[in-house]
């Protein structure tokens, strides 16, 4: 097929989860990847190479500009999000953005309201929601099985730290926070779970790897459903040791139990270190998203569109603010509250 | 060897009157306990008809008096313990007459729901020195036993943050809710892998049987704790999920109840078979060793006040909708 018949993409941010978008974009055949953007030359510059000679530019109305152009993906820092979705939607392209939409519930308003002004599609990259694991459990509950999700428990456990102090996920003005930059993978798969609208959140934090942290890298979330269910996240950067990988999900609901504990989806291997786990090949949940934001240029629903969007910050910022205050914070409250930003 | 202690069985009941404790736990575990015999059964005074009529038969069938009054039983002799199963409001006096006379007690749990009560009690004991034994069994569990040797021996290092569930499938929901009922036992495992005190609380409350308790501890640990009844599921009612995760800043430690169990499958079905030994026998086991070497119990009435005094903070805190010191609950 000819390029040009396919729908050109630019990347935007080439840091490290641009490589998994990179590699589900070049395993298809309806679209191709134009040029990529990144606020550091010599970052972007590798990149376009590593890509097979592609454009590359420092600017992101220069490469909305390049010929063939139609479609974005976005994966630079949190702070940045909502304005470089706003100009994108501007330009009338589609946009595949990383979570969070953005740090706040304005300017995450703002990004959804433009694409639905502009009449283009807006996906949010909660990517556990293409994951096999959260598919499996959502599909075990739309089946009727487990009855109405009472009680649902999602733990998701990580020994590693990013880079180092530099790291811009480190510092909470530009993450948003760990809720908003990691959290929202579970509040979001969750309340997808559940089905219902998120109420209340009340959350603690530990700052596990060091006391020096802006962020913390432990957060315990309990979320409070309408009509009572209730789910406990529990999301983690902090452990040790560095290597550890662990996930841990049930579902109570009022006609079964579901649970998917920590080596369901692993071999045991034990070698010359000891025992360990072999997880077994999964689908590649970046390629399912890409397919299905490519499915929703042609009519279909985007897995998570702006609506998704906005309510998985305002649960971010709830949590936020719950660690803050150490009291529970209505999801209404936070929605209400936040001023309505005019986009720029 | 010394002559078995003698049992005297008060009460054949639980939380509520379809509950008897007695019959299902502590009977089976004393009568096939060699150092333990069982002479006598008797109720609480004002018991309900229907309550003493389960006694009498109880009685009947293992061949022993049954006495329709406490003292008359508590005058008995052969009566060297008592195992207590009254209704929930009677057990406070029930335990407390039984120690006052010098008689060692298991008492089922919650022991009582208020942590006055539990202080009340413990004086008791403390006076007559004898040993009260609250039946918080699930510390004898040997998944928790071996889990809390690893803690205390720093396999994980200093803990930061402990994961608990305890769901129970099916059976009889209890009159007074699932978190007067089960929170004990989840709270005194904590209490046991960790040693660290709860100082606040926050729940939602409970919702169709089931709670969620985020704990503040001491040396700013961490706990989240879900607690409850679900529906009922094939196998039958018993305990559906119950497990730990202690996180310690050097390693992370994962029990699960379940274990140590096998599996049978057969064309028709699938039942998992207990490997380990029963938490009741242990607990029982426990009762007569502290007895016989003249020590106290290693689960006490204090164990029992921690797990009152923070489900009193978690009634409060749902009522605020907001976390509730246990200082505050406590004035």
């Amino acid at each position: 097929m000819e390029q040009s018949s396919t729908l050109g993409v630019i990347v935007v941010g080439t840091g490290f989860v641009a490589d998994s978008h990179l590699a589900a974009l070049r395993s298809r055949a309806d679209a191709h990847l134009v040029g990529v953007v990144d606020v550091a030359p010599e970052r972007a510059a590798a990149t376009a190479r590593a890509q097979g000679g592609v454009r590359w530019s420092t600017d992101l109305a220069e490469a909305l500009s390049w010929p063939g152009v139609a479609a974005a993906i976005v994966c630079t820092p949190n702070d940045t999000h909502s304005a470089l979705a706003r100009q994108i939607a501007g330009a009338g392209c589609h946009l595949l953005i990383e979570k969070p939409l953005a740090t706040s519930v304005a300017d995450a308003r703002a990004a959804a309201d433009a694409f639905a002004t502009a009449g283009r599609v807006l996906a949010v990259a909660h990517t556990h929601r293409c994951y096999d694991y959260a598919r499996a459990v959502r599909r075990a509950i739309t089946s009727g099985e487990v009855g109405r999700p009472r009680l649902v428990r999602l733990s998701v456990l990580g020994g590693w730290i990013w880079p180092d102090w530099r790291g811009w996920m480190l510092d909470g003005r530009r993450s948003g926070g760990h809720a908003l930059h990691n959290g929202v993978h579970l509040l979001d798969v969750v309340t997808w779970w559940i089905g219902c609208p998120p109420v209340s959140v009340f959350a603690r934090g530990h700052k596990q790897t060091s006391s020096e942290l802006d962020i913390y890298d432990h957060l315990e979330m309990v979320v409070r459903f309408e009509g009572g269910a209730v789910a406990v996240c529990e999301m983690s950067r902090g452990h040790r040791p560095a290597t550890l990988a662990m996930r841990d999900v049930f579902v109570q609901g009022t006609a079964g139990l579901l649970t998917l504990p920590w080596d369901a989806d692993a071999s045991l291997l034990i070698d010359e270190r000891g025992p360990g786990l072999l997880p077994t090949v999964a689908s590649d949940g970046f390629a399912r998203q890409l397919d299905a934001w490519l499915a929703a240029l042609h009519g279909t629903a985007p897995p998570v569109d702006g609506h998704d969007g906005v309510l998985a910050v305002a649960l971010g910022v709830a949590a936020e603010r719950s660690i803050v205050a150490g009291a529970p914070v209505s999801v209404a409250d936070v929605l209400a509250t936040e001023p309505r930003e005019v986009p720029a | 060897m010394s002559a078995p202690l003698g049992v005297l069985l008060a009460g054949f009941a639980g939380l509520g009157p379809a509950q008897d404790h007695q019959a299902e736990m502590y009977l089976p575990a004393f009568a096939d306990h060699p150092g333990f015999t069982i002479v006598a059964v008797t109720d609480a005074d004002g018991t309900t008809d229907a309550l003493r009529e389960r006694s009498r038969s109880a009685a009947v069938r293992l061949g022993v008096p049954y006495d329709d009054e406490l003292s008359k039983a508590l005058a008995r002799p052969e009566v060297d313990v008592v195992s207590v199963c009254v209704p929930l409001t009677d057990r406070m006096a029930t335990t407390t007459a039984a120690l006052a006379t010098g008689r060692h007690v298991l008492v089922d749990k919650p022991m009582t729901l208020s942590a006055q009560e539990c202080d009340a009690i413990a004086a008791v004991a403390a006076d007559t020195g004898s040993v009260c034994l609250p039946a918080h069994h699930w510390r004898f569990h040997p998944a928790i036993r071996s889990a809390a040797a690893a803690v205390a021996a720093g396999r994980v290092g200093l803990p930061w943050n402990v994961q608990a569930d305890f769901l129970v499938a099916g059976g009889p929901p209890s009159p007074l809710g699932e978190l007067a009922n089960f929170a004990v036992y989840p709270l005194d495992v904590i209490r046991v892998l960790t040693g660290l005190p709860v100082t606040q609380v926050f729940t939602y409350g409970e919702v169709d049987d089931v709670a969620v308790l985020s704990l503040s501890h001491e040396r700013g640990m961490t706990s989240t704790v879900t607690v409850g009844r679900g529906p009922a599921l094939d196998g039958g009612p018993g305990v559906a999920l119950h497990r730990y995760r202690i996180s310690g800043s050097h390693g992370l430690l994962a029990v699960d109840t379940a274990r140590p169990a096998y599996t049978l499958r057969t064309a028709t079905g699938r039942r998992n078979g207990w490997v380990g030994s029963d938490t009741v026998t242990a607990l029982v086991d426990e009762l007569h060793s502290a007895i016989r070497s003249g020590r106290q119990g290693t689960v006490a009435p204090t164990d029992a006040r921690a797990a009152a005094a923070v489900v009193e903070a978690a009634r409060l805190s749902a009522e605020f909708g907001r976390p509730v010191s246990l200082k505050e609950a406590d004035g």
